[in-house]
């Protein structure tokens, strides 16, 4: 015999597919119970975000061949996103963008910054990750220049922040820097 | 001792036809070969998976993952081991780049068989063939070490290289000879979703030789022949006056000058229009296929097609579209390009084993991942005084392959058949 008897019996995915299922008829029963039950206050919407940004977080910790980098970039950007839409449907009274994503900022360029201090030899893993976080680090500085922001200090702090993050990559990494970029924009 | 070098990361850039592959494959047309090799003896996994990273040592342009740049998708050096797992799933199915350790290829075992799934962006089936071989080479020597105690395979070890031999070989000034007309596509219902059926006709060569000699041609002219013959018998209803076309891939270093370990393929096709040139006898099919081959299998027209597909991976309009929007572009235009051919058949001919292996290995296969619009795939290799000529299929019978073998048969030639069993 040259092949087993049963082929394709791969069964993989199906816990993740039924715990997604799952999640989507507690996302429609939020919604009924919200529309029926309190009707003026919409928290639906924001339980359902939360669901959302753990299934982002759960599938993208399933795929082991992200690194460390990539989970930082995700979360900063899917925590980002999430409170911005709670602020949103808490009445958008600027807390999102005054405080907590200059925060978040913050701690995804310390993050970066002992990684790299302390394991810059592997920073040819990180290289990419990291330009992209000095990239979306700058958005507290254009909040500001738009003048979007009442209290600036913390978006200041964050700018601060990632322009030492950017100037300490470039110092220890320089290289890899420039190695990825030629890698990822080879034509 | 530490290791105070600050490390680099090895990369290459993809040769010219791989990098197509990764921007067109998905599950429903996975551009997977793969190749078994059926031992006398049981696997033993442990040993297979020893046998596999000894080979990735010398074979290091394996030792790659698939990743994403801006224009082009890129391979970047694999510091992981790759995954040796029992054999569960169809044949040639898509590797996902993400999967395996992120590895291009798939090493799987069942029983006495050992079987390698490639992805086609790291290379084609007769430098796969090589790779593949290195592996049951260490599989037997660490599986018999008395036997192969004394063994020293230096004269095996043939400098390979990385390069593009496409962009080496290539004339500016070729002009396109591709075919314009659409061709025949099979009939038929289909299998369920991501089934695929493998079925193996193991021919005597020494006979399969003789009767190709009787008719003053080659084994690939005759069995070219023999399949279109095959389709035309079983599964031509053709309203649309479309011709039979083969697609028979040609391994370009028989005709130009390269080491390289990774692509250099091109193709040639037979395009049989039964109507207009009046086919209804294998006689007749056969000399046509003579004056194709005769025709087409020359190193200028080799040269215009291999070109053709150069020019338009050079090309710098192209080379300037983001791989974002490259993927839906190819992914489109492929749905209609691939309906320019009825069926692909690849024969990578002798798989050359040293004497003393041989005693171990009882057949090689080669298969290649059928999809949508070419619904079966006929690949053929040979070793020793066997041919085996597989076809992989999404349709849901065997007609082809039944009148394929019958027809052989009834020549005086000996077929053993051999499948998966999706379609008995």
């Amino acid at each position: 015999m040259l092949y087993p008897q049963k082929l394709n019996q791969k069964k993989g995915n199906l816990i993740v597919k039924i715990s997604i299922g799952i999640s989507v008829i507690i996302a429609i029963i939020l919604i009924v119970v919200n529309h029926y039950i309190t009707p003026n206050i919409k928290w639906a919407g924001i339980a359902n975000a939360g669901i959302i940004y753990i299934w982002i977080t759960i599938i993208y910790a399933i795929n082991k061949n992200t690194n460390i980098a990539g989970h930082v970039l995700l979360q900063m950007l899917a925590i980002a996103i999430l409170t911005i839409y709670i602020d949103y449907k808490t009445g958008l009274k600027g807390w999102a963008i005054n405080i907590s994503i200059p925060i978040i900022i913050i701690i995804a360029n310390i993050t970066m910054l002992i990684l790299t201090i302390i394991s810059h030899k592997r920073y040819i893993r990180y290289a990419i990750y990291q330009l992209v976080i000095c990239l979306f680090s700058l958005v507290p500085f254009y909040f500001i220049y738009e003048k979007m922001i009442v209290h600036k200090i913390l978006s200041y702090i964050s700018t601060g922040v990632c322009t030492i993050n950017f100037l300490v990559t470039i110092c220890l990494c320089s290289k890899e820097v420039k190695d990825a970029i030629t890698r990822k924009f080879s034509i | 001792m530490r290791d105070k070098k600050r490390k680099t990361l090895e990369w290459r850039k993809l040769d010219n036809s791989a990098k197509l592959f990764p921007i067109s494959a998905g599950k429903k047309y996975s551009t997977v070969f793969r190749i078994s090799a059926v031992l006398n003896e049981q696997i033993q996994p442990e040993i297979l998976e020893k046998a596999v990273r000894i080979a990735l040592e010398k074979y290091k342009s394996f030792r790659v993952k698939l990743k994403n740049g801006f224009f082009w998708n890129y391979l970047e050096h694999n510091t992981k081991e790759p995954i040796i797992e029992p054999e569960t799933d169809y044949p040639c199915k898509y590797i996902n780049p993400k999967t395996n350790n992120q590895y291009l290829f798939k090493v799987t075992y069942f029983e006495r068989k050992i079987n390698i799934d490639i992805f086609h962006s790291l290379t084609d089936g007769n430098s796969g063939a090589i790779f593949f071989k290195e592996i049951i080479y260490n599989y037997l020597e660490m599986s018999h070490p008395e036997e192969f105690k004394e063994e020293i395979r230096t004269y095996r070890k043939a400098e390979y290289t990385i390069e593009d031999s496409y962009i080496k070989n290539f004339d500016k000034k070729a002009k396109n000879n591709n075919s314009s007309k659409k061709a025949y596509l099979l009939k038929g219902g289909k299998l369920k979703l991501g089934a695929i059926s493998a079925i193996h006709e193991i021919i005597d060569l020494s006979k399969l030789k003789e009767e190709a000699k009787n008719q003053n041609c080659t084994i690939t002219q005759y069995l070219t022949a023999v399949l279109i013959y095959s389709i035309y018998q079983v599964n031509f209803v053709n309203p649309k006056n479309r011709p039979i076309k083969i697609c028979i891939p040609v391994n370009l270093k028989k005709y130009f000058q390269s080491e390289t370990i990774t692509n250099f393929f091109s193709y040639i096709t037979v395009e049989a229009e039964m109507e207009k040139e009046n086919l209804d006898t294998f006689e007749k099919i056969l000399e046509f296929v003579k004056k194709e081959f005769e025709k087409k299998l020359t190193q200028d027209e080799i040269k215009k097609t291999m070109s053709g597909n150069v020019k338009l991976g050079i090309n710098p309009f192209i080379k300037a579209i983001p791989l974002v929007l490259k993927r839906p572009i190819v992914r489109l235009s492929y749905l209609e390009i691939r309906k320019y051919t009825t069926m692909t058949f690849s024969n990578i001919g002798r798989i050359g084993i040293i004497g003393k292996y041989q005693q171990y290995i009882d057949n090689f296969f080669m298969l290649i991942a059928p999809e949508q619009a070419e619904k079966i795939k006929c690949s053929a290799c040979s070793y020793e005084n066997k041919i085996t000529v597989t076809f992989t299929s999404i349709l849901n019978n065997d007609n082809i392959e039944k009148i394929f073998c019958q027809f052989l048969k009834d020549k005086g030639i000996d077929v053993h058949i051999e499948s998966n069993g999706i379609n008995e």
